[in-house]
């Protein structure tokens, strides 16, 4: 009887922890739009990367997979009557497939001290778009000497001092193909990070195709040039529509919009309006046109080495080195529903994680040789909580230790994404703690009981 | 605390895997060997605790409780160092207080099998521990493969929980149950 007793102790022991092992990690992390939060399915993602230049011009060209591919960020579309907005931000992918595909890199000259170390994490100060604790007003990535306290996003520094740090060039140049809205006129947005992220100076390469008087279209397709006035809902959401069809609205190559040309349900215009950018802005150029092709986008970018613009853009020189970091968005997803890289190294025409090869020609002839990088999905981490007592390595970010030197792409996702529910994970992990000792005190309970009554026996 | 955290774990886990080792000759021979195994037994599982106990105090300071718990790996190996401590105390009060009958009949293979769980839970949470100091190795990738990635934190969901709550207190009846019946 007494072993009877023990084994059905011990099964009761073995029984709990096996539902312990096979449940754990399950019923908090989930999607939840009301905060912010929605985690993609795949947490890491490939980029492959190579990189050349001449005597003028630097060269990048970027690969990554993509299920379909996101050549429209927002499109209007007409149903009974009225013209619908689609592609709205939204946590997460959105559910129709708007939002554009991009790449973006981060290039810095040593400038910003932290980079190298640390990527594009110094950039996510407290309040960001997006973050579940997000300010009031739209705050976009910010270097932190920008401020005058670390985690204080409103709290800016004077303006002189704002000047003094960009003469010093303490800013990262934000190279940004659009494949909605920079791709079809053959450029990357030029922009920067400083203050916060802005537009290089001049013009950008789209502007809003609605008016809001009217509540319609401003312009429409051009039916002599584009073979229609309007594409189809259908291929448009269904990610169908060729790109080497007429699928943007160039300037130029657009009409008036009239509302009276026999719109029909389903009929769907971009909501942006494209011209190349000027000035500053309109520095990177795209090699050929970025493509998409059996699952994957090849993108290849160029920009003057020196574009004249120092305040704007890291002059680049020949066996220079340099920091980069590199984004992606895919998956129909926007602002920090993206997939980052960790700093690497950039050498031109030297031994570095990514080596810029050294050409004589007027463009790369590439080869099969590429740098990999691993993106990944990077949650809800900023800038002062990694400075913080919350984060165990801020002593070794305070001696200037790489993050590269301590975590890897695979384990930042997952820190990432437990920093969105840091205060639930927090309370369960504690009470499985307090709940696997109380099992174990209780099964050595069972068990002295189950021995102390075969010796009385 | 960090250093000398290091230096005083060495001691328990050395003095647990013994144990472990003891109570599997033991389980397995009555005989000298066994038996020495046994006279020895005690003096390993006490001295066992009580370093681990101190390793453990050391452990929880070498960051403050906001660090601590914030951290997915420091979570993880406070949870199984927590968990190692309280399986080998428990082992440790067990044969205390029974002496040699702990080897009787079914309640040798329980001890076995106490010390076989307890050792699996000591390599992870010295694994966990080489992580959080950046010494990896590829224990961590085995456990992966059994079903934890160990870059996320351990925990239960609430229905775990009360199972375990409930298990917890039919343990504790069968526990007053038996005693019952041996006083009756």
């Amino acid at each position: 009887m007494t072993n009877s007793r023990l084994l059905g102790a011990t099964a009761l022991f073995c029984g709990a922890l096996l539902v312990a092992w096979f449940t754990h990690g399950t019923g908090i992390v989930k999607n939840d739009p009301e905060r912010s939060i929605s985690i993609p399915d795949r947490l890491t993602v490939p980029l492959q990367v190579q990189a050349a230049y001449n005597d003028t011009t630097m060269f990048f060209r970027y690969r990554w997979p993509s299920d379909r591919p996101g050549i429209f960020h927002d499109v209007v579309r007409y149903e009974d009557g009225k013209w619908i907005t689609e592609g709205n931000a939204m946590p997460g992918s959105n559910p129709a497939g708007m939002h554009e595909d991009r790449v973006a890199m981060m290039l810095d000259d040593g400038s910003v001290p932290e980079f190298s170390r640390y990527g594009g994490y110094i950039a996510i100060g407290a309040g960001l778009a997006g973050l579940t604790e997000q300010a009031p007003e739209e705050v976009t990535k910010y270097l932190p000497m920008t401020r005058n306290q670390l985690g204080k996003w409103d709290d800016k520094a004077p303006d002189e001092t704002q000047a003094n740090l960009r003469a010093a060039g303490y800013f990262l140049d934000l190279w940004h193909w659009r494949g909605g809205r920079s791709n079809p006129v053959g450029q990357a947005d030029d922009q920067n990070v400083g203050t916060g992220r802005d537009g290089d100076e001049g013009t950008g390469s789209y502007s809003s195709n609605w008016d809001g008087d009217l509540k319609q279209p401003k312009v429409m397709f051009d039916v002599a040039t584009a073979g229609y006035k309007a594409l189809n809902w259908e291929e448009v959401s269904g990610g169908k529509v060729s790109q080497d069809s007429v699928y943007a609205l160039i300037e130029g190559a657009t009409v008036p919009f009239d509302p009276n040309a026999g719109w029909k349900n389903g009929d769907v215009l971009p909501r942006r309006i494209l011209k190349p950018a000027t000035g500053s802005r309109g520095d990177i150029g795209v090699v050929g046109q970025g493509r998409w092709t059996d699952g994957y986008w090849d993108v290849t970018l160029s920009r003057a080495l020196d574009t004249g613009h120092p305040l704007d853009d890291k002059i680049l020189h020949d066996h220079g080195t340099y920091d980069v970091a590199f984004a992606i968005h895919r998956d129909a997803t926007g602002g920090r529903w993206h997939y980052v890289s960790l700093p690497q190294s950039l050498g031109l025409a030297h031994q570095a994680d990514i080596m810029a090869t050294r050409i004589t020609g007027a463009q790369p002839e590439w080869s099969d040789t590429w740098s990999d990088v691993t993106l990944f999905y990077p949650g809800q981490v900023t800038w002062p909580m990694l400075n913080s007592a919350a984060h165990a390595g801020a002593a070794s970010i305070a001696k200037g230790v790489p993050v590269k030197f301590r975590h890897s792409p695979e384990q930042l996702t997952h820190y990432g994404i437990e920093r969105e529910f840091k205060d639930e994970i927090r309370r369960q992990w504690l009470l499985t703690l307090l709940a696997g000792v109380a099992l174990i005190i209780a099964f050595g309970v069972a068990l002295n009981a189950s021995i102390a009554s075969r010796k009385g026996a | 605390m960090a250093a000398y955290h290091v230096v005083m774990i060495h001691f328990p886990i050395a003095l647990w895997m013994v144990s472990a080792l003891a109570i599997l000759i033991r389980a397995l021979s009555a005989g000298p060997l066994g038996q020495a195994m046994d006279r020895a037994l005690p003096v390993f599982l006490v001295l066992g605790a009580l370093f681990g106990a101190v390793a453990f105090l050391l452990g929880i300071s070498i960051w403050p409780w906001e660090t601590l718990s914030s951290t997915p790996m420091g979570r993880n190996h406070m949870l199984t160092a927590s968990w190692s401590l309280t399986y080998f105390t428990l082992l440790a009060v067990i044969r205390l207080v029974h002496g040699d009958r702990i080897w009787e009949g079914l309640s040798r293979w329980v001890m076995v099998l106490l010390a076989g769980i307890g050792v699996a839970l000591v390599g992870i949470t010295g694994t966990l521990g080489g992580h959080l100091v950046g010494n990896y190795t590829e224990v961590g990738q085995f456990v992966r493969i059994l079903g934890w990635e160990i870059y996320t934190t351990y925990y239960v969901p609430n229905l775990t929980l009360l199972i375990i709550a409930a298990v917890s207190v039919v343990l504790v009846g069968i526990a007053f149950v038996g005693r019952g019946r041996a006083n009756a």
